[in-house]
């Protein structure tokens, strides 16, 4: 296999707090190719922001991140030291969940476009403004000759992401990183915005990474998935795999949980009891032990490594879904009806009189 | 996009809530109005979950606050139990009059946080409601009925009760709210998108909280959301609402079966993961929703629609009946 | 993407970072509970007479029997600053009391009805606010007599404006809050929202901002003494600093003006930083329960 573009390896991001360390991130790897989409999936506070900022270098002073970062044979944190500018924006570049932080209020959108394009392909002020044009276009904008005179707050979300992503594209990145690109979009506009990235990034060959804390919208897009809880990847496979041959508990539960349109009405969901763990205090063990129906005495006191169970497909568990160790611990589980974590199994079953 | 017609409106003796023509209007400076509701009407049975779906702008929290009067509508009617002898018209009522019903209808909020005082106990946001009413129902314990709440959504009294807000996580905070609207026990709960700002590992415990505080409580729903996956599965009957119009309306099963409208059919293709009863191609056009300060012409959806034709600006659809219990406003309803 | 927002890795990770107010505030907080107690306890204290000339000579400048030294008159600065700190501070507490009060309870009804009462009542703020404060310090002062709960009343009235206008933000921000409509919801009248719901979050800001007023006041009370508008019996330190500014006075005894000058400057200093502090913990204890 060719060397990849971007080859992440055993990234720790941790942050000082009153408390003690916060874990962000907790020895994350990956490795992506040029032209392909890797998909980050988690919640809030599981870490996938943060690996993505640590790429972008934008994280505060004060963060601790150790691990290498390599973008097409380039150390990435050693050139955070030499201050390369013209990295970032350039070959990696980052779309943010809200288009306000990277837009100017008071700019014109045109104006916006214009200089990165000044500042990093030396663009003549003509050049730079016909390109503008031409990108708004790419990007799907109607009347874009009339949007490049328009202030931000002149345009819809949707249009407004659409402008981000046109200034991102604007020096022909190699990597796009999109950190919840569509959160804060109607899903008619949503589905708009997923569909364009996915045709620029085949057109232009460019990789990207697709964060978002929703499986569904990563299932027919990325070729890659990675499932973050707490800062650690707690499986990682490719799609068609993830989906078909799902081992980690964490990504079953993620499954169920969520309730899907093709689902007929009051159907059960299975919840996932208890709240996402403390960051600061994540003790021993592993961190979805508390919430996990397959936990094991030893999830308890022995964190379990990311283990390739084959070819392409790693998964951080003592008891994976579908292993003879998984069925042992739900049935004894089962049995007891308490897991070794203290949860009672009959948080799992029925307890809400389905209807249908 | 339609709303003209009130064919959907059922003549039954469940009917606990009548909302009929109901219109929200805000002044928008410059002698401009926002329609944020244009003539609306729907009804809700006793011990049915009323769904209401629809995109950022088309109205939907608008409705449900205008069920509890915050603010009062423009115009139209809200009736509490319409046809019986204790028929109530929201609407109709104000001061210590509207206030002595408020009890009935109680409403949980999409912000977990912002909906609790950051400083008062849990013990005294939820005893509020008893105490307020104590001087009408000495007799009740609030102590004991606080306790009994918090038990009812899953939180222990004993840890919980003394604490303030801030020591709560977001789905923690949400079950606070739920019990606070439990513990004057409404017969109507109102939920505006209660998990929208929830993690996703914690929206299903709040949802199935809800499933089983209205079995126990015998309580009819209203509840809304922009989620169709989170509204399909928490429903009885649907509304689907675009720029401040219902487009469609109907028993879930027969909306989510066979959708009519074409919004409804375009909000089911751009799920994350689609519906597989409409095809993949059929998205809306564009990205931007018409200004409610100067809605289209006839049917509001029609700047958007893949199925526009020139009737659907000179003519608004008005409602019809697609099946015994599903009525959409469209001129060319049904799959394409 | 010319400004990348950058990360609050507490915000992000929901933890809520345990908040101190930190040593300086402590000692802020250390020396005005000295100069309160000194000044409530004054009488009992075992200093002299601060009225009581020829204590020591005139002009002593400052030593063990007058840690002070004395004034032109023989009076002991020792006692004289901390019978100074009793009108000031007096005057800066009750001040800053009336325009809360007043201010305060102004500011939350028109944040709370909007509408005509606001807009009535934010027309005759900015009135007040566009009136030059010292001049209508002077009227009052003048007209009314100088005593000193007039000196106070009048530090009141013109701290009013600015109170008002703080709690009616505040007020405003509150109100927008999702527990404000699920008291109403719940059957809330009005003043029971105000009292339980809006009270207590708006005296935060408001308990923080009586130290910065203080600290204002104060300063204000010494202009008034400038001007010769101080309190006619007693002494405040503004009095104290104009009795000891006379050319002759600061350059035979320059600690009669010192001592006044360096107590009011602490205090002054002292009461902005704790007020400070204040503000800024319940602010960011804000932040942590997560302001939308």
């Amino acid at each position: 296999m060719a060397t990849p573009l971007l080859s992440v390896t055993d990234l720790q991001v941790g942050f000082a707090t009153e408390r003690g360390l916060l874990r962000a991130v907790d020895g994350v790897s990956f490795d992506l190719a040029e032209g392909q989409t890797l998909g980050i999936v988690g919640e809030s506070g599981s870490g996938k922001s943060v690996t993505a900022k640590t790429l972008m270098n934008l994280l505060p002073s004060y963060a601790r991140v150790e691990g290498s970062v390599m973008f097409d044979g380039r150390d990435v944190r050693a050139m955070a030291a030499e201050r390369e500018r013209h990295f970032w924006g350039v070959e990696m570049t980052m779309v943010f969940q809200d288009p306000m932080t990277s837009l100017n209020p008071v700019k014109k959108v045109g104006e916006q476009i214009a200089e990165s394009l000044r500042v990093h392909l030396k663009r003549s002020r003509r050049e730079a403004r016909d390109d503008a044009g031409d990108l708004l276009q790419q990007v799907g904008i109607p009347e874009p000759k009339k949007r490049l005179t328009q202030y931000p707050h002149e345009l819809s979300g949707g249009l407004r992401q659409r402008v981000v992503i046109a200034m991102a594209l604007a020096c022909s990145p190699r990597l796009l990183i999109a950190d919840e690109p569509t959160t804060a979009l109607d899903v008619t506009v949503q589905k708009h915005i997923l569909d364009l990235l996915d045709e620029l990034r085949e057109e232009r060959g460019m990789a990207m990474i697709l964060i978002t804390h929703d499986l569904g919208v990563v299932k027919g897009r990325a070729d890659q998935i990675m499932v973050m809880y707490a800062g650690r990847t707690m499986e990682q496979a490719d799609t068609a795999t993830l989906f078909s041959e799902m081992r980690h508990p964490y990504t079953e539960a993620l499954l169920e949980t969520i309730p899907r349109v093709d689902m007929a009405s009051h159907s059960r969901l299975v919840p996932i009891p208890g709240s996402p763990p403390d960051a600061v205090d994540l003790g021993q063990g592993c961190p979805f032990a508390e919430r996990c129906r397959y936990c094991s005495a030893s999830c308890l006191i022995d964190q379990p490594s990311l283990e390739q169970h084959r070819q392409g497909h790693a998964c951080a568990c003592h008891a994976p879904v579908g292993t003879d160790a998984g069925a042992a611990a739900h049935a004894a589980n089962h049995e007891t009806g308490v897991t070794p974590a203290g949860l009672d199994m009959g948080t799992f079953a029925t307890a809400v009189g389905e209807k249908t | 996009m339609a709303g003209s017609g009130a064919i959907q409106m059922r003549d039954s003796d469940e009917v606990v809530l009548r909302v009929e023509s109901l219109v929200m209007e805000f002044p928008a400076g410059r002698n401009q109005v926002v329609h944020a509701v244009s003539d609306v009407s729907f009804d809700v049975c006793r011990g049915e979950t009323l769904g209401i779906v629809g995109e950022s702008g088309c109205g939907k929290s608008t409705t449900a606050r205008a069920l509890v009067q915050l603010p009062r509508p423009t115009s139209g009617t809200v009736t509490l139990d319409p046809g019986a002898d204790g028929q109530v018209e929201l609407t109709g009522i104000e001061g210590e009059a509207l206030r002595s019903v408020r009890p009935r209808v109680q409403m949980i909020f999409q912000d977990p946080i912002s909906s609790l005082n950051p400083r008062r106990r849990v013990r005294d946001i939820i005893g509020e409601g008893l105490i307020i009413w104590q001087d009408q129902h000495p007799d009740v314990d609030v102590d004991a009925r606080v306790d009994e709440v918090l038990r009812a959504v899953g939180l222990d009294p004993v840890v919980a009760a003394s604490r303030r807000p801030h020591e709560f996580s977001g789905g923690q905070c949400q079950r606070i709210s739920i019990a606070r609207a439990l513990a004057i026990d409404p017969e109507i709960l109102i939920c505006d998108e209660p998990v929208s700002a929830l993690d996703v590992s914690v929206q299903a415990q709040i949802l199935n909280i809800l499933e089983e505080m209205k079995e126990r409580f015998g309580l009819t729903l209203v509840f809304i959301s922009h989620d169709l996956s989170v509204v399909r599965n928490v429903s009885d009957r649907v509304v689907v609402m675009y720029l401040g119009k219902v487009c469609e309306i109907g028993n879930s099963d027969s909306l989510f079966s066979e959708p009519a409208h074409p919004y409804t059919r375009v909000l089911l293709a751009s799920a994350p993961e689609p519906s597989t009863v409409v095809d993949a191609s059929e998205v809306a056009i564009g990205d931007e929703v018409p200004s409610p300060i100067n809605p289209p012409s006839g049917c509001r959806f029609r700047t958007r629609c893949p199925r526009v034709t020139e009737l659907c600006a000179s003519a608004e659809p008005v409602m019809r009946k697609m099946g015994p219990d599903h009525f959409v406003a469209c001129h060319f309803p049904g799959s394409p | 993407m010319d400004t990348p927002p950058q990360v609050d890795p507490a915000e992000q990770f929901g933890v809520v970072v345990a908040r101190r107010l930190g040593f300086g505030f402590w000692i802020a907080a250390a020396w005005i509970i000295i100069i309160v107690t000194a000044a409530a306890l004054a009488p009992w204290l075992p200093i002299a007479d601060p009225n009581e000339t020829g204590v020591g000579g005139r002009m002593d400048g400052p030593g063990w029997s007058n840690w002070f030294g004395t004034d032109s008159n023989g009076r002991d600065m020792f006692a004289r600053t901390i019978w100074g700190a009793r009108v000031s501070l007096i005057v800066g507490f009750f001040s800053v009391l009336l325009g809360i009060c007043v201010g305060g309870t102004l500011g939350m009804i028109a944040g709370y009805f909007r509408g005509i009462v606001d807009r009535i009542i934010s027309f005759s703020v900015f009135v007040l606010l566009a009136y030059p404060g010292l001049v209508l310090a002077l009227l009052i002062v003048g007209l009314a007599g100088q005593t000193l709960p007039i000196v106070a009343m009048t530090l009141g009235i013109v701290a009013i404006a600015p109170i008002a206008r703080l709690s009616r933000a505040t007020t405003l921000a509150y109100s927008e809050r999702e527990f404000v409509a699920a008291a109403r919801v719940l059957g809330a009248t009005d003043r029971r929202i105000m009292v339980r719901e809006l009270l207590p979050n708006v005296l935060i800001p408001m308990g923080a901002l009586t130290l910065l007023g203080m600290a204002i006041t104060i300063v204000a009370e010494g202009g008034l003494a400038f001007l010769g508008l101080s309190v006619e019996e007693g002494f405040s330190w503004g009095k104290m600093i104009v009795l000891g500014s006379s050319p002759r006075t600061l350059r035979e005894g320059p600690w009669v003006a010192m001592f006044p000058i360096g107590a009011m400057f602490v205090t002054v200093l002292a009461l902005n930083f704790a007020g400070d502090r204040l503000r800024e913990y319940f602010d960011v204890r804000e932040l942590g329960i997560g302001a939308a």
